[in-house]
């Protein structure tokens, strides 16, 4: 019951009768139902209080002075404050006559007197209760509706509902505004002839066409549209075609006008080939500082053959001066001077390749031939290093993808620091290079010396830019080598070798096998 | 004081350079000796070795300037003609400092390192010369008795006879007796020769 007087206990209901006995019984019966109860008791009062108050019932005598019944509810009808209210004409009269007027000027129903306060009670009840239902399903309708609006309103992309031949029915404000008009001005003309200049020319083959007459959805990016003033702008669009029933209705089109994104796409693009054309200019550069560090090794090494060369001559010539020349031991002299002079162009070679510019691109490697040739080329620094580089490949090991030269820079640099470190550390060990399968998508390359090993504050900041432990370093050779690597979308690393000295690694992907990033170890 | 056999000793890390250096100098009718590596050439060093040394500066391993450190700790004298690469100039002139007779860059002209080479061998016929000279020195000194040894010593240090045998409690008859033993066992007439002779092997004989 509890419920039922806090139900009704929003209701307000308005008893109006110019006979106060009347009123007096109307308040009588219905007094303590939980209703709040409003007394008039003539017409233009009645108005007022329904005006101010909007009950849900209004119980209204028909036999009235001055104002009647039928007045008082044709004139709250009329009001739409108050048209929603439900009119129970009060009255002796019992004719159907007088019930039918009633009915046709808006009333609800009819209670004959006198009056019976169960019917009274019963009646208010009903009427109430329905009232106030209609009255909270308009107000949910009122806040769906102004929520869809806002919706509508606030969403930055240009919004059309159009009919099957392309006649905008609806455009939300965002859609005026990409087009630079009002929204009344865009309804009812053709989506086709505002937005396309094609459009009379080529009107299958447009944009949207398909969603409208045959219910396709369309879906494009980039595509030139028209403002109202006929500048054009690049535009993304989606086309859903309306569908009732399975019947085709036109379609929804939303769009956005995407100039600014394409611009800030290339600004972006344009920054990346920058990045990449620095990363590569740094590359160069390191390497040519690689090749200048090591110039007196390169030095030496030319000189070697040449230095054969010039005392193979010189036998050579001797040989040609005797009487009787061996001419079979000539031929081996020339024979090896040739050799010679193709092993200092061979030197030469590397060189030319090493520093060449750009990099030459991705290809599919062989890790042991790259490996290798670092190897020698490694060799001509080596100076002291007594234990020298050894080189250990895993059989059957699948080849990778990468650019030739800079993964060789990468593994040159690896080669030197640990030589160096071992150089430093006095000790005789070689510098071991080895290669592995790791996974199902990378090989490991990796360097391992047992040198001074790398201090162990310093191996957060290791690939760092210009952090450095050497001191004569400049803090650019690991950071390089960590951008080429990554480069080649690999990854590279450092582990603490357990009986001292250092291991740094790095993974390439190989040829051919699609998948994520390589991940060590 | 026989005239010994001189080789020429390449101690070169790379096979082509050895192998024509070989041949270079064989043609030059040189005896000549190839190693690969220091550690090669310092197993079968002996003190009876004589010629020179042709060695690579910079060599994986032992490299020459270490090769020269071991072999002057072991007194050798064999001259050292250092071959070095462009850029290791500074690296010859600490080899030098360490005695080495001279150096020579890569590549080089033939007749440049046979000059080189021909210099080498004659200093080490030279010092071979006088350290025979002195080992004869030290032979005789060593052949002298306890009393004629001090004799000749109080003679360089300038005493007369007189004073001699005064000091010694002898007479002046025996010193001169013991003098002359000294003279001829030193085989000179000639204190002022003597003298030269017994300083120049002073850190020896002591």
């Amino acid at each position: 019951m509890t419920e039922v007087v806090s139900e009704n206990s929003e209701v307000t209901v308005l008893l109006v009768d110019d006979n106060p006995q009347n009123l007096k019984v109307l308040y009588e019966t219905l007094k303590d139902k939980g209703y709040r109860l409003l007394i008039a008791n003539e017409g233009e009062k009645a108005l007022d209080l329904a005006h101010r108050h909007r009950p849900e019932v209004i119980l209204l005598d028909i036999m009235m002075p001055e104002m009647d019944g039928y007045e008082v509810c044709e004139r709250l009808k009329a009001d739409p404050d108050t048209a929603d209210c439900a009119v129970v004409f009060l009255s002796a009269l019992d004719d159907l006559q007088a019930k039918v007027k009633g009915f046709s000027l808006g009333g609800a129903d009819y209670i004959s007197k006198p009056f019976q306060s169960q019917e009274v009670i019963a009646r208010v009840k009903t009427h109430a209760s329905v009232i106030r239902l209609e009255r909270e399903l308009q107000a949910r309708n009122r806040e769906l509706q102004s929520d869809q609006a806002r919706i509508l309103n606030s969403i930055s992309e240009g919004i059309y509902g159009l009919d099957e031949n392309g006649i905008i029915e609806f455009a939300n404000p965002a859609s005026a505004l990409i087009m630079g008009c009002t929204a009344e001005e865009l309804i009812g003309k053709s989506f086709f002839d505002l937005h396309f200049a094609t459009a009379a020319a080529c009107k299958d083959s447009l944009p949207v066409m398909a969603t409208c007459q045959q219910g396709v959805a369309e879906n494009q990016r980039d595509i030139q549209m028209l403002r109202a003033d006929g500048t054009g702008f690049s535009a993304e669009y989606r086309a859903t075609p309306k569908l009732d029933d399975g019947e085709l209705h036109g379609a929804v089109v939303v769009f956005r006008d995407i100039t600014v994104e394409l611009e800030n796409e290339q600004a972006l693009d344009e920054a990346r080939t920058l990045v990449q054309e620095q990363r590569d200019q740094l590359a160069h550069t390191s390497r040519l500082t690689t090749m200048g560090e090591m110039a007196a090794g390169f030095a030496h090494e030319v000189n070697q053959p040449l230095t054969a060369i010039s005392n193979y001559a010189r036998v050579s010539k001797r040989m040609m001066a005797k009487d009787a020349p061996d001419l079979a031991l000539l031929r081996e002299t020339m024979d090896k001077i040739e050799a010679q002079s193709h092993r200092a162009s061979e030197i030469i070679r590397r060189i030319r390749r090493f520093m060449k510019k750009p990099a030459t691109g991705k290809e599919v490697l062989s890790v042991p031939g790259l490996l290798d040739d670092t190897r020698q080329f490694a060799e001509v620094d080596m100076r002291n290093n007594e234990g020298g580089i050894e080189v250990q490949v895993e059989g059957d090991l699948p080849d990778v993808q990468g650019d030739p030269i800079q993964v060789q820079q990468v593994t040159l640099n690896l080669i030197r620091n640990a030589l160096e470190a071992t150089r430093t550390a006095g000790s005789s060990a070689p510098v071991e290079v080895s290669a592995r399968r790791c996974g199902d998508h990378c090989v490991r390359v990796q360097v391992r010396d047992h040198g001074v090993g790398v201090p162990e504050e310093a191996e957060e900041k290791l690939f760092h830019p210009f952090y450095t432990t050497k001191d004569d370093g400049m803090g650019i050779g690991l950071a390089t080598c960590r951008s080429l690597i990554q480069a080649q979308g690999g990854e590279i690393g450092y582990e603490r070798p357990e009986d001292g000295g250092a291991c740094f690694y790095f993974t390439l992907p190989i040829a051919g096998v699609e998948g994520e990033l390589c991940t060590a170890p | 004081m026989t005239d010994i056999q001189q080789t020429v000793y390449v101690v070169e890390d790379d096979e082509a350079v050895r192998d024509s250096l070989e041949l270079l100098l064989k043609s030059d009718s040189k005896p000549v000796k190839t190693y690969e590596n220091a550690g090669a050439f310092l197993r079968e060093y002996s003190d009876k070795m004589a010629g020179c040394i042709v060695l690579d500066i910079r060599m994986p391993g032992m490299d020459g300037m270490e090769l020269q450190k071991k072999l002057n700790e072991k007194h050798s004298i064999l001259p050292i003609i250092f071959v070095t690469g462009h850029g290791d100039v500074p690296m010859a002139v600490d080899a030098m400092k360490e005695g080495a007779v001279d150096f020579i860059q890569k590549p080089y002209r033939e007749e440049a390192l046979l000059e080189k080479i021909e210099a080498a061998l004659e200093q080490d016929k030279e010092q071979r010369k006088s350290l025979d000279e002195k080992q004869e020195i030290i032979r005789r000194v060593k052949s002298l008795t306890p009393r004629e040894r001090e004799i000749m010593d109080r003679m360089i240090a300038g005493q007369a006879n007189k004073v001699i045998a005064i000091e010694l409690e002898i007479s002046q008859r025996t010193v001169e007796i013991h003098r002359s033993r000294v003279m001829h066992k030193m085989g000179t007439h000639s204190l002022a020769h003597l003298v030269r002779m017994v300083l120049s092997v002073k850190d020896l004989i002591d």
